[in-house]
């Protein structure tokens, strides 16, 4: 696979990323990465009971990490924030067929969300 | 215009189609019916008439670039008259010296060719251009040295298109005996070229950036005085013991159309793509952020490099698939690497990967760069929109 062959889901989800915006009022957010170095996500949680209830996104990245976190962002609906064990870097590359080069681009994206359940951990909501 | 898979091309830089005009001549020198034979059988007719259509187009080269027609080699292309050039001046004046300038700007076939030559004892001096992307007489001046045997510096860039003042550059090195080679792939039929006004020693030509056929190229050599150069390849004498091989009459024939039709075309092309340029530029600048690398006016018209803010390079190449366009140079775009080109005109490594080229040619029409401009301004929004420093507007931003 050449640096632009993109597998269909990541086609997909960058043509039509869901998820993608921001939610406003009161979420939980989680920012990882720099746009200076390539990648840089960001995750609002909107919660009920610790439960996700809403979430977006929002990338500065190339096009796996705009599909990576659109997938994040969907597949976090009505998960628990302080559990993010089913966010596995690896099983995500291989759903997408990111490259191995591209691993790290994975990590910013969960390293956003562990930021997003971080924050969680200390806030007054849990 | 030219309609593949619905592709928009924008990629004239990188390499051009053939004219028809250019492809009916090539086939009249391939099959048994034309004129296939070996032009260095000077024993039959066959021969002599290849070789009556290969000066032909040597003519028409060396009258691109008012030059004389002895003093054109035949090459496999640009790459192969740099390395020629270089190497061959290098390997022949050693003796005199073992110092070389060039820029940091230059097409890898000089930059890769320099650095071989330092591998072998050369000393070689890299300017990083000054003016916008223009290398200067002034910054060659600064660096001649007693034992500098070589300045090679580019006509026209082939990333930005900017244009060096070469004419002044060649002014300088006449006037301290040394010899001045120019690789003028971007620029030959789209720019005047007068290699006696410009005091140029060697100077490299393409068949394919200018509607000729891939696989062939010149090397003027000036003949008075004459500038000497160990060959490369040896086994046959070919080409004044210069470049031996035998020739490749049909590439050499679609060459020298390519350069006839360039010499007619050039006024009314030029007037033609400055014209979809500024549309263009035009167009895209509307979208803000979008910045021009390199020189605004000093510029051959068929190339528009620019950088454009809040967008990361490889979503925005992706993003832009209905256009064939190229991230830096064709050459170096398979590597994903920050443009060297322009980084050295001090964009930021992000601002770097966030640069596209965009060139047009002969088949490029209104209705293209009016499309391309549409699909350039849809993508840019898309993607600012997704990115994280989108302004807040409503409760939820539209990805």
């Amino acid at each position: 696979m050449d640096s632009l062959d993109y597998s269909q889901q990541v086609r997909d989800r960058f043509e039509r990323p869901a998820n993608a915006g921001r939610l406003l009022g009161p979420v939980i957010s989680g920012a990882a990465g720099e746009e200076g170095l390539g990648t840089r996500v960001e995750f609002d949680f909107r919660l009920r009971s610790g439960t996700v209830e809403e979430s977006a996104f929002r990338v500065y990245g190339c096009p796996h990490a705009i599909a990576a976190a659109s997938w994040v962002a969907e597949n976090a609906r009505d998960r628990r924030l302080d559990d993010t064990s089913w966010m596995d870097p690896l099983r995500l590359a291989a759903l997408l067929e990111v490259p191995e080069h591209k691993l790290g681009v994975l990590l910013v994206v969960q390293d956003a969300l562990e930021a997003a359940a971080a924050k969680f951990d200390q806030s007054e909501d849990r | 215009m030219i309609c593949s898979k619905d592709i928009i091309y924008m990629d004239y830089a990188a390499t051009t189609p053939v004219d028809d005009r250019v492809a009916r001549l090539m086939c009249e020198c391939m099959t048994r019916e034309g004129v296939f034979a070996n032009p260095a059988s000077r024993s039959h007719q066959l021969g002599r008439d290849a070789q009556g259509r290969v000066e032909m187009a040597r003519h028409e080269i060396a009258s691109l670039l008012g030059a004389s027609q002895t003093e054109i080699i035949w090459t496999s292309g640009a790459t192969e008259s740099d390395n020629l050039a270089l190497k061959g001046v290098a390997h022949s004046l050693q003796d005199q010296g073992r110092h070389l300038i060039t820029s940091k700007t230059e097409h890898k076939a000089v930059l890769d060719t320099a650095r071989q030559l330092e591998r072998e004892g050369f000393d070689v001096s890299f300017l990083i251009p000054a003016d916008q992307g223009r290398v200067t007489a002034e910054q060659v001046a600064a660096e001649l040295r007693d034992d500098t045997i070589l300045v090679s510096i580019m006509h026209a860039n082939n990333e930005t298109g900017v244009v060096s003042d070469i004419a002044s550059i060649g002014k300088l090195c006449r006037e301290r005996g040394i010899l001045f080679h120019v690789d003028a792939a971007q620029s030959a039929g789209k720019l005047p070229i007068d290699v006696e006004e410009m005091c140029v020693d060697l100077l490299s030509v393409s068949g394919h950036k200018i509607y000729g056929p891939k696989g062939i190229g010149a090397l003027y050599v000036r003949s008075c005085p004459a500038t000497r150069l160990e060959p490369l390849i040896h086994g046959g004498g070919h080409e004044r013991g210069m470049r031996s091989g035998t020739l490749p009459t049909h590439q050499i024939v679609g060459m020298g159309e390519a350069f006839r039709l360039a010499r007619h075309q050039m006024e009314p092309e030029t007037h033609k793509l400055t014209g979809l340029r500024d549309r263009f530029w035009a167009g895209i600048s509307k979208l803000g952020g979008v910045l021009l690398n390199g020189h605004r006016d000093a510029r051959i018209p068929g190339i528009l490099n620019v950088s454009i803010e809040g967008v990361e390079g490889e979503s925005l190449l992706f993003a832009l698939r209905e256009l064939a366009v190229s991230s830096g140079s064709a050459c170096t775009s398979a590597s994903r690497e920050a443009s060297y080109v322009l980084r050295a005109l001090g964009r930021s490594d992000q601002l770097a990967q966030s640069s596209i080229r965009f060139s047009i040619g002969r088949y490029t029409t209104e209705d293209e760069i009016d499309r391309a401009v549409a699909i350039v301004a849809e993508q840019v929004h898309r993607l600012r929109g997704l990115a994280p420093k989108t302004p807040v507007t409503s409760d939820r931003e539209a990805g």
